[in-house]
């Protein structure tokens, strides 16, 4: 019955739950879903780590590869994130070059990220002007259930944080490399940005935030993605973006930090404890 | 290679440092050495004859929230999620299909290949494996059902350890079972790769990636044979070889691949009939939910005529 | 009401100068400078487009965004998303099903803040083209400087918050920022942006005045 109701009237469907309080999967306006993090499942990648949020899931893969730095930037190395929404992870998507929204996600992350200074790409130079780490991460999109930059987010900072640089050998004169993967030092972690999303929805007067949205919620919100996004590191604000859905009113942005704050301490908590309990079961 | 300006891009001249390392260069006879051991063994603890089907195989179903049916296969580390999605209109078509069109994309991650970056645009290995997983699930869906309508397969495939074709056929099979496509039979496939003498059913990336390269010795066997088999009605949906190798040898090989593939079927067949429980389960208790909630109005609903008629 | 006063006495905006109709051929154009950043833009629309992006609610709007380098970039696709569901938020599409409005943005000189420059460009060139809107926005930058004090404009610092307002409420339609801030700055800068948003309204009302006036 109420499959139907949802077909025929998705306004009034979705309006009838949040005027009770309540959203329709059953969540209050600020709960979020559960955070599942774990590390290290991909072999063939440098450092790995899959992360569900409720039902969004990624992957994100970490490679290594070497290069020569840039002329104009001789003493730092490259990071390259992308993400991937791959069609199987919703009707949404095509396969192909990635749409419009992909690179919009893909972009956000890659500001936040470098926002929050969390990485000096110093560390991944090897001799300056010569030789330099190039980092490529490429988070994929399996299921895309909403909140898409939260857990890539995640995803991103739990494979950085566990990976490890091989030592490198560079003769100036010979220009001979040599790689020893068996030593290896791991990347200075500076950090842990956490972003956090809200949707907005207008109900007749009301300003309606709902954190963690799904993607059913997003898009009664209007809209492609969440609509507000915060990112904390440390305290601090290293990103804000909040495009489309409802207007905001300024009570609306102080409630927002709070829960963005009190997000960003579980995150961390939840990834260190993952990383642990990983390096744990290795030993 | 034209700039892909809808990514970011690292510098152009970037190469995996395992080019650096030195396990890099080695010789035919050496890596052949490495797969097997002196018990004859190879090197995850397999019997030649023996497929990861038994002990490493791990298979889901309702992996994506998002899609109609979806699956995914472990064969010990290689690893691929399926999803599926409802029928569609086929896009930009003229004439009338008056069979249903399957539409199967296989794709690599960047990272999943151990030795060097996949790049995002599909090349030639990705689109073979695409039209060989088409092939093998035309026969088994029901395609008369839904003419001019096309449905969508998607596999990725996030860590390639070897046999990725067969995950792929086998989490696809899966994926459209699970979605409640009409098929005719379960499908299962598996593969083998030959390399001289021997035959190493269910292969790991290292011994395809050996049995593709050109032996020392002209005129040996090598390559590698894909087979899926429709194990009830005991018919053969596609059979794909790569290499070169005599007669005999492709016989031997495709004895063995059957009777692999019947012992997927009740790996399979498991994981159907769990998810079939589980869905009579819910739905069970969906309705007792619903009939406490009608009940509960229905006491509400007396209280209130009750109200009325006193008042 | 005093101390807003004062802060408005105090605000010191990019210098603007705008020119309404720059061009002849599109349904309504502008050209907007503020500081060295200079922005074109031109919108066509309500027009016919193709069915498979026609919405039978609303009209969609296409934004076409050309860098000065004219090569395309991931960075741009983003730009055109804050446009995009910026004009999204203030143009009465309802009247308009099943058409399509295409805003052309041309980059011709970007220093810093080229993105805001964008915004209120487009807002002038849709008043201009006539198309119904809900409300006006304007764009208004604020950095931050190295002792942490927020400055309106800003360019040239590391950190800059921008925010787009509505023209009815002054309620915070659009964001978006660079570096990192505390939550005070970032509270007070959405303060600042939003008192000095009625300058830029002023110059709207300023501009089109004119423009009425000669025609």
């Amino acid at each position: 019955m109420a499959e139907i109701y949802k077909l025929i009237h998705p306004v009034k469907y979705f309006n009838d739950y949040i005027s009770r309080d309540i959203r329709p999967d059953g969540r209050k306006f600020h709960e979020q879903r559960n955070i599942k993090v774990n590390v290290n499942s991909l072999k063939t990648a440098e450092a790995s780590a899959v992360v569900k949020c409720g039902n969004t899931t990624v992957v994100c893969g970490v490679q290594l590869e070497l290069a020569t730095p840039k002329a104009e930037e001789p003493e730092l190395g490259f990071l390259v994130t992308n993400v991937e929404l791959t069609p199987l992870c919703s009707s949404k998507y095509r396969p192909g070059p990635p749409s419009d929204n992909a690179q919009v996600q893909s972009y956000m992350l890659s500001d936040i990220f470098s926002n929050s200074k969390c990485i000096d790409l110093k560390d991944l130079c090897i001799v300056p002007d010569k030789l330099a780490w190039v980092v490529y991460c490429d988070i994929v999109c399996l299921d895309n259930d909403g909140s898409l930059v939260d857990a890539c987010i995640i995803a991103l900072m739990a494979s950085l944080k566990t990976l490890s640089l091989p030592t490198v050998t560079y003769d100036p004169e010979t220009e001979e490399i040599k790689v020893d993967p068996d030593v290896r030092t791991p990347l200075k972690v500076d950090g842990c940005p956490v972003a956090t999303s809200f949707a907005v929805y207008k109900l007749t007067e009301r300003n309606i935030l709902l954190t963690d949205p799904s993607a059913y919620e997003e898009e009664m919100c209007g809209g492609l993605g969440a609509h507000f996004t915060v990112c904390l590191n440390k305290g601090l604000i290293c990103g804000n973006h909040k495009f489309g859905g409802s207007h905001l009113l300024m009570e609306n942005q102080e409630e927002v930090l709070k829960i963005a704050k009190e997000r960003a301490n579980l995150v961390v908590k939840v990834i260190d404890s993952c990383i642990k309990n990983e390096k744990s079961i290795d030993k | 290679m034209p700039l892909d300006y809808r990514r970011f891009n690292g510098p152009e001249d970037s190469v995996s440092y395992k080019r650096f390392t030195k396990d890099y260069l080695k010789s035919y006879s050496e890596l052949y050495n490495n797969l097997i051991d002196e018990k004859g063994r190879r090197k995850d603890g397999r019997a030649l004859e023996e497929a990861r089907s038994m002990c490493m195989f791990f298979a889901r179903t309702d992996m994506v929230s998002q899609a109609k049916g979806s699956a995914y296969i472990e064969l010990k580390k290689t690893k691929a999620v399926c999803s599926v999605f409802d029928p569609r209109e086929i896009p930009h078509q003229n004439e009338f299909s008056q069979l249903g069109q399957l539409f199967c994309e296989v794709k690599f991650a960047p990272f999943s290949c151990p030795n060097q970056r996949r790049t995002h645009a599909p090349d030639a290995d990705e689109k073979a494996l695409s039209v060989a997983l088409r092939q093998a699930l035309e026969p088994t869906v029901c395609r008369h059902l839904f003419p001019n309508y096309q449905i969508d397969v998607f596999v990725y495939i996030l860590e390639n350890d070897g046999s990725c074709l067969a995950a792929a056929i086998n989490a696809a099979g899966l994926a459209l079972a699970n979605a409640a496509v009409p098929m005719y039979d379960i499908i299962t496939a598996c593969s083998v790769a030959v390399i001289g003498e021997k035959m190493f059913v269910d292969p790991t990336e290292a011994e395809e990636h050996l049995a593709m390269m050109t032996p020392e010795k002209e005129g040996t066997n090598h390559g590698i044979i894909t087979m899926s088999m429709l194990s009830e009605l005991k018919q053969v949906s596609d059979f794909t070889q790569i290499g070169s190798m005599d007669t005999d040898c492709v016989t031997k090989a495709i004895e063995i691949l059957e009777k692999e593939c019947e012992n997927i079927v009740p790996n399979i067949q498991k994981v159907l009939v769990l998810n079939v429980v589980q869905c009579i389960e819910q739905r069970k208790q969906l309705e007792e939910e619903a009939k406490e909630r009608e009940q509960a109005l229905n006491a509400k609903m007396e209280e209130w005529k009750q109200l009325l008629n006193s008042g | 009401m005093g101390a807003e006063e004062k802060d408005l006495r105090d605000f010191k905006l990019q210098p603007m100068k705008c020119e309404l109709n720059f061009l002849s051929k599109s349904d309504g154009s502008a050209i907007l400078s503020q500081g060295d950043t200079v922005a074109l833009v031109s919108v066509n629309g309500p027009l016919d487009i193709k069915s498979t992006s026609q919405s039978i609610e609303k009209s969609t709007l296409e934004i076409l965004f050309c860098s000065k380098g004219g090569k395309p970039s991931v960075a741009d696709r983003y730009k055109e998303n804050v446009i995009r569901q910026t004009c999204e938020k203030a143009v009465l599409g309802c009247l308009y099903p099943r058409t399509g409005i295409t805003i052309t943005i041309q980059e011709l000189e970007d220093f810093g803040g080229f993105l805001s420059c964008a915004l209120n460009c487009a807002c002038l060139a849709l008043l201009n083209s006539g198309v119904s809107l809900r409300h006006v926005f304007a764009c208004v930058t604020c950095g931050v400087d190295e002792k942490g004090e927020v400055v309106l404009g800003g360019r040239g610092c590391d950190t800059q918050i921008s925010c787009v307002f509505d023209s009815i409420d002054k309620t915070l339609i659009t964001c978006f920022s660079e570096g990192t801030y505390s939550e005070g700055t970032y509270l007070e800068a959405v303060a600042r942006c939003r008192a000095a948003s009625e300058l830029v309204f002023a110059f709207y009302r300023d501009v089109v005045s004119k423009y009425s006036n000669a025609i």
